[in-house]
């Protein structure tokens, strides 16, 4: 009797797994055809690191602190940079980053004092090589020149206003010259947040670029 | 076709009196017809198992895929065929010929419509199974002549396993065999020498149930699910696809095989699906018998149906235990299948 | 193939000049063996005499590289530790160093952690489950759990925008806020996953007479075995032990969730894969009670510190992971460059009882019972 019970209660547990496939066969697929149709990416998208472009200055903001060289556990960032001549902030003159090494964990964004990094988009990269040494500096450096003529004069123009604060505060020998300052590297900040926001939508073409 | 015109009036005359014209054109139809399927067996495989895990499968080559086949054949074709050193040479190439060759013997012998049947011979039903054991001896020497150890294992299996379950598969179809000689006779008329009906020839087991008018699943569910059950294990497909398990032996006989080799007994695996459908479609589904449509479509609608139903096994079933399948096979379908063969014998004796 | 047994020297492994044993060497590069274990199986016929598993081909020196980079460089290691649980190797590092070092966490990041965690765990297990049928050699189910699977990667991916190896932790917290989209996302997750996936998985699989036959009875782990060999997560439950470091001893705020510590005492296979499917279940619940209860406020410390220098001494803090006890062993000289980080990962216990389960057993048993322990390669390999 155990005997009959078991062949039986077997044969029904292969039908109900018989029906289950049954019905998904006529079910829709849940599956994309990749290189057709792509999957869209999450907005937490994590990929290569770049630099942000600020609309106020037209140019990144990288200050060649070495933060994220020293806290990148991959060794893959290498810059170069310092004093330019004629203004004020440090620049970086080489930003290359090994694509191949990176691990994508995001400490250097977390780092970086200026805000200047962010994940790229780029997507479904491949290559015929393994030189993945990406410089990010190169849609920069057209615009170099003029940054740095536009960032000795918005620098006069800064010292001028300073001067003229400096004067006003002596006036009523109040106020320091470090809340200024502060102010300063705040709207900074919040420039660049908004800056990150608009382009999101904009980097399909750029990573494509 | 036995009696030969004195002279040829049509090309089918011609053909049909010229013996070895005929037989060299009905191989070549063979071949083609068994490729082609083949090919298309593929496809649907990856289709169905495709569908019923919610994909889409293979949608590049042709419409939804279906030259994937073509493409995949035309690779394995052009490839390097690897001959491993240690092996034992005579029986590591002989093995996909022997295991390939029985399987278009068999396709000869089967009736796709009552007057389309290449090679009318009256112990029909006895070939195809000894054709379908030949294909064992193929497999064990390419399991021993592979020389490797996952190769060996798995040509144990499937000897095992193909020796076991050719037990209740010839039992089940024997009580077909039964029914057709033990019931009423049916007079055939074959070529008007009139003589009853015999049960080990296919095409005498289709005309029994074409002329009665019903199908022999109705009366010998058991025999045909037993039947059905040996046969999917006889063609080594899951759940019974131990001697090739993947998961277990690599790829099992074939591990040592590669390009158009392999494609062998890729090809064999798929054509003795559609010889153990077409018996089971003979035996239990009334081979061509069917209303309106003509008699190959329902023939071949059938068979086809039959594999459908063994893909959909396939892709529903994990993979038995050797020792759980041999005693499945010894403690299951055995004493059934000559319980079921009993008691067929003693209603027709009563009857 | 390699005829010979493994060249150190172990004396259940030597030929005994029986000339019907033979020896099989299965891996590493084998379809079943979960990435690269090796096996070196010493057999008669089918039947498995002794069994050894030979590690190390996917050794990539995680712990000599902590040594060489400060705690914070060593974040990213953590994931790729365990592939397949990332985010709770990713988080218990994270939480060992700020128990140390005293870190307060914020209470959302504390959630969010603990949502991820466990959605991280489902996903582990559906793979595990996918993975172990397929061994068994049915292919469609492991299909339906990756269509599962993918939905948790997906939704973890719109925070961490990564889908393995998630580096989302940080010492204090979390990187990226969760929005109210992922909380939509995840609740319809967990009532397809309750209502629908995890009964249809036990009819389609924990049903089948064919799976049953092969599960039953299978590999029996005995409760001495498991103690023995430090056996841990579900193979240890299997056995009769509620052990759960979660329950044990409660880190981060599982304290203040209600689940089940599902138990079994058969210890075999069956026992096995029945535990993760009702873990998945509890797993489900916690990560509900996670969900409603998410409060609002900062995902990290109002002032994260810039370097992380443990005060000197060894410290030793331990996860619940999908495969069992996780520990972190730190040993700090007061510098931010520790000098040994020692990870003690579940697998590597798990299969060290493996050459006693194995006695006696066949070669398709071997395949489930590997399987159904569920190790991870590079998790043991490290």
């Amino acid at each position: 009797m155990r005997y009959v019970r078991r062949v039986l209660g077997g044969l029904i547990s292969l039908f109900v797994g018989l029906s289950i496939t049954l019905r998904e066969l006529f079910k829709k697929p849940v599956t994309l055809q990749y290189p057709h149709e792509k999957p869209s990416l999450s907005p937490a998208y994590r990929s290569a690191i770049k630099l942000i472009r600020f609309d106020e200055t037209n140019s990144h903001d990288c200050v060649a602190c070495l933060a994220c060289q020293k806290i990148c556990p991959s060794f893959c960032i290498d810059i170069e940079g310092g004093k330019v001549e004629g203004i004020k902030k440090k620049r970086a003159t080489k930003f290359t980053m090994d694509f191949a090494l990176c691990s994508l964990c995001g400490l250097c964004i977390d780092v970086c004092p200026t805000v200047t990094l962010e994940y790229s988009k780029l997507y479904d990269e491949a290559g015929y090589n393994r030189d993945w040494n990406m410089d990010l500096l190169e849609e920069f450096t057209d615009y170099e020149e003029q940054f740095i003529t536009e960032q000795r004069e918005r620098e006069e123009k800064a010292a001028a206003e300073k001067k003229a604060k400096a004067a006003a505060a002596k006036a009523k020998a109040g106020k320091n010259e470090k809340a200024g300052k502060n102010e300063k590297a705040g709207k900074n900040e919040k420039a660049g947040k908004n800056e990150k926001a608009d382009k999101v939508g904009g980097q399909a073409e750029e990573g494509e670029a | 076709m036995s009696n030969l015109p004195t002279a040829p009036e049509t090309l089918a005359d011609y053909v049909s009196g010229n013996l070895w014209l005929f037989f060299a054109i009905a191989t070549a139809a063979i071949m083609g017809y068994l490729t082609l399927n083949a090919l298309f067996l593929i496809w649907l495989e990856r289709k169905i198992s495709a569908h019923i895990q919610r994909r889409l499968g293979p949608m590049e080559v042709g419409w939804h895929g279906v030259l994937q086949t073509v493409a995949d054949m035309l690779k394995l074709l052009s490839k390097q065929l690897v001959t491993p050193r240690a092996i034992d040479k005579p029986l590591y190439h002989l093995a996909p010929v022997v295991v390939f060759a029985p399987v278009i013997a068999s396709v000869a012998m089967f009736p796709f419509a009552e007057d389309l049947v290449i090679l009318d011979i009256e112990l029909s039903l006895a070939y195809v199974f000894v054709f379908g054991g030949i294909g064992i001896i193929g497999i064990f020497m390419a399991g021993w002549g592979s020389n490797n150890k996952y190769a060996l294992l798995g040509a144990m299996r499937s000897v095992a396993q193909n020796i076991s379950y050719e037990i209740p598969l010839i039992l089940s179809a024997l009580s077909v065999v039964l029914l057709v000689s033990g019931l009423e006779p049916v007079i055939i008329n074959d070529n008007d020498q009139l003589r009853p009906a015999s049960g080990i020839s296919l095409i005498d087991i289709a005309i029994v149930q074409d002329a009665k008018g019903w199908w022999f699943v109705l009366v010998q569910p058991v025999a045909a699910l037993i039947y059905f059950i040996a046969a999917v294990a006889e063609t080594n497909r899951a759940p019974f696809d131990i001697p090739e398990a993947e998961s277990e032996l690599v790829a099992g006989f074939h591990t040592e095989y590669s390009g158009m080799r392999f494609a062998m007994f890729f090809f064999a695996e798929y054509t003795n699906m559609i010889i153990v459908s077409m018996v089971a479609t003979v035996l239990f589904f009334g081979g061509w018998s069917g209303p309106l449509l003509p008699g190959p479509v329902w023939f071949f609608g059938k068979t086809y149906l039959l594999i459908g139903g063994m893909m959909w096994f396939r892709w529903t079933f994990p993979r038995l235990r050797f020792d759980q399948l041999m005693s499945f096979c010894w403690t299951v379908l055995i004493p059934l299948s000559i319980v079921n063969l009993l008691v067929t014998a003693l209603v027709l004796e009563l009857l | 193939m390699s005829t010979e047994p493994n060249p150190e020297p172990n004396p259940a492994m030597a030929p005994d000049g029986d000339p019907e044993v033979y020896y099989l060497n299965m891996g590493p590069q084998h379809p079943s063996m979960h990435g690269v274990l090796r096996l070196v199986l010493k057999m008669r016929g089918e039947e498995i005499l002794e069994a050894e598993p030979v590690i190390g081909y996917a050794h990539r020196a995680h712990e000599k590289m902590a040594e060489n980079r400060n705690y914070l460089m060593f974040l990213p290691n953590t994931s790729r530790v365990d592939y397949l649980s990332g985010m709770i190797y990713n988080i218990a590092y994270c939480q060992a160093i700020e128990k140390i070092m005293d870190i307060e966490v914020p209470e959302r990041a504390e959630y969010i952690r603990i949502i991820a965690c466990e959605l991280n765990r489902i996903s582990s297990h559906l793979l595990w489950f996918g993975t172990f049928l397929l061994d068994l050699g049915g292919i469609t189910p492991f299909l339906y759990c990756f269509d599962d699977r993918e939905e948790i990667l997906d939704i973890l991916d719109s925070v961490t925008g990564s889908r393995l190896t998630y580096s989302y932790g940080r010492f204090g917290g979390v990187t990226m806020d969760v929005d109210s989209a992922f909380v939509a996302r995840t609740r319809a997750f967990l009532a397809r996953m309750r209502d629908e996936r995890l009964p249809k998985y036990r009819r389609l699989v924990g049903d089948n007479v064919i799976f049953r036959e092969r599960c039953e009875g299978v590999g029996v782990i005995t409760r001495d075995v498991a103690f023995r060999y430090g056996v841990t997560g579900p193979c240890l439950r299997s056995t009769g032990v509620a052990y759960d470091v979660r329950r044990a001893e409660p880190y981060s705020i599982y304290d203040r969730f209600e689940f089940k510590i599902p138990t079994r005492v058969e210890g075999d296979t069956m026992a096995r894969f029945d535990l993760r499917i009702e873990e998945m279940e509890e797993s489900c619940k916690i990560v509900e009670q996670a969900v409603d209860g998410l409060p609002e406020g900062p995902i990290m410390p109002a002032k994260p510190k810039k370097r992380y220098r443990p005060p000197a001494g060894e410290y030793y803090f331990a996860v619940e992971s999908a495969r069992g006890h996780f520990g972190t062993y730190i040993i700090s000289d007061g510098t931010d460059v520790p000098v040994k980080l020692k990870l003690r990962t579940p697998s590597f216990s798990n299969l060290s009882s493996m050459p006693d389960v194995l006695r006696n057993t066949m070669v398709a048993d071997t395949i489930a019972i590997v399987g159904s322990i569920d190790v991870v390669m590079p998790e043991i390999d490290r």
